[in-house]
């Protein structure tokens, strides 16, 4: 596929990618930063699922040796980085997607936010141009290297190489995992709404008590299930 | 149209975003942006700069500047695709931060960010999207890191929150 094909599929995929976002209001920093602070879940679940048809997907492909998988050296640097950029998406209220698809709503503190993320790699780039840490792509050898803190390179296909197991018998595995996450998830939230629901029917219970009532606590029970079914 | 009525469910969202990333990476590479961000940060950069951003070696070693790199290309289509979707939506409207303090912590979010993806040589994205379905070490080095990280901002931004 010559360069302007693959320019013009990334820009159908992004624009798809846009509208998706933007009318689910879906928000990768939400998807932590509300789990850890809210305890609620609506984007953690969206982010557990698309992992989990990617991890199949992507394995069946690796599997038959086809498919584009990313290919350098990680290491110390990939943990502080995504350290780094943690810290910075919860400030800035935006990750790399909802920087770009709040632009595109008019919120000028994600065009901000894209613009100092934009200055922040320039700044890495003078840091990198007299340290050269972490190893440029061309430089990366796929194997360890303590000195350089690096740990190589390994994936599904490696996995597949050295145990000759399929590729997708590890992302089956894997798939499971996220999985009992999200059903983890599930039971939290089914006993989220049982505790929020009977502490609602002990509320209505106790002002119908409070009011005379003899049959209170049926009819506070009751009173709540239909606003629930309403 | 009904899509741009109602909210959509993130889950039927991600998991159609989720199928097409398949064919993605199947035809060029999974879905990713720092990298296509890196290349615009350094084509603005030439701009301002000339030839004399070759003076400096990342932009001659590692990322030297390329209009033609397909990953900016996603960048500009979420662009595309969000003001398209907010504008059918009736949802476009330009706001901004009110409070000084909002305005400092997306200053330092955004710097954060941006050295944080360029020393990891990954974004967000392609640690959920990309490294991590490939099975690839990093993704797993990456996921911790996000964790840890937002773990570390929620505090901060909870503190702010109650300060």
């Amino acid at each position: 596929m010559n360069a302007t094909a693959q320019c013009l599929t990334a820009f159908v995929f992004g624009s798809v990618v846009g509208l998706l976002v933007q009318r689910s209001r879906y928000c990768n920093v939400a998807a932590l930063r509300d789990a850890m602070l809210f305890k609620t879940y609506r984007n953690t679940k969206a982010l557990l699922v698309a992992m989990m048809i990617l991890t199949l997907g992507f394995t069946a492909f690796i599997t038959v040796g086809a498919g584009k998988p990313m290919h350098f050296d990680v290491g110390l640097n990939t943990f502080a980085g995504l350290f780094l950029f943690g810290i910075g998406m919860v400030l800035a209220g935006a990750c790399t997607v909802s920087t770009w698809v709040k632009a595109g709503e008019g919120n000028i503190g994600a065009i901000w936010a894209l613009m100092f993320t934009f200055i922040g790699m320039f700044l890495f780039s003078l840091l990198w141009s007299f340290i050269y840490w972490p190893p440029a792509p061309d430089t990366m050898t796929g194997v360890h290297n303590l000195a350089g803190l690096q740990l190589g390179f390994a994936n599904a296909a490696t996995l597949q190489e050295k145990t000759h197991v399929p590729a997708i018998v590890f992302g089956a595995v894997q798939t499971l995992v996220l999985f009992g996450i999200y059903r983890a998830i599930l039971r939290r939230e089914r006993a989220g709404a049982r505790t929020s629901e009977a502490a609602a029917a002990r509320e209505s219970a106790a002002c119908d008590a409070w009011a005379g009532n003899e049959t209170a606590v049926p009819q506070g029970a009751a009173r709540v299930a239909a606003e629930q079914s309403a | 149209m009904a899509l741009f009525k109602k909210t959509l469910s993130p889950v039927s969202a991600m998991a159609m975003i989720a199928v097409l990333d398949i064919f993605l990476f199947q035809i060029v590479g999974s879905w990713t942006v720092g990298g296509g961000e890196t290349m615009m940060t350094g084509l603005i950069a030439r701009l301002f700069m000339g030839e004399s951003l070759s003076r400096i070696p990342f932009w001659n070693v590692a990322f030297p500047p390329d209009p033609g790199y397909w990953k900016i290309y996603i960048s500009l289509g979420m662009l595309f695709g969000a003001v398209v979707g907010a504008v059918l939506s009736k949802e476009f409207s330009w706001r901004m931060p009110h409070r000084l303090s909002e305005w400092v912590m997306i200053t330092i979010g955004g710097l954060l960010m941006g050295i944080g993806i360029r020393l990891a040589f990954v974004c967000n994205v392609s640690t959920f999207y990309g490294l991590t379905p490939e099975m690839n070490l990093g993704g797993y080095l990456a996921i911790s890191g996000i964790l840890a990280g937002a773990w570390v901002g929620t505090w901060i931004y909870k503190k702010s929150l109650e300060g």
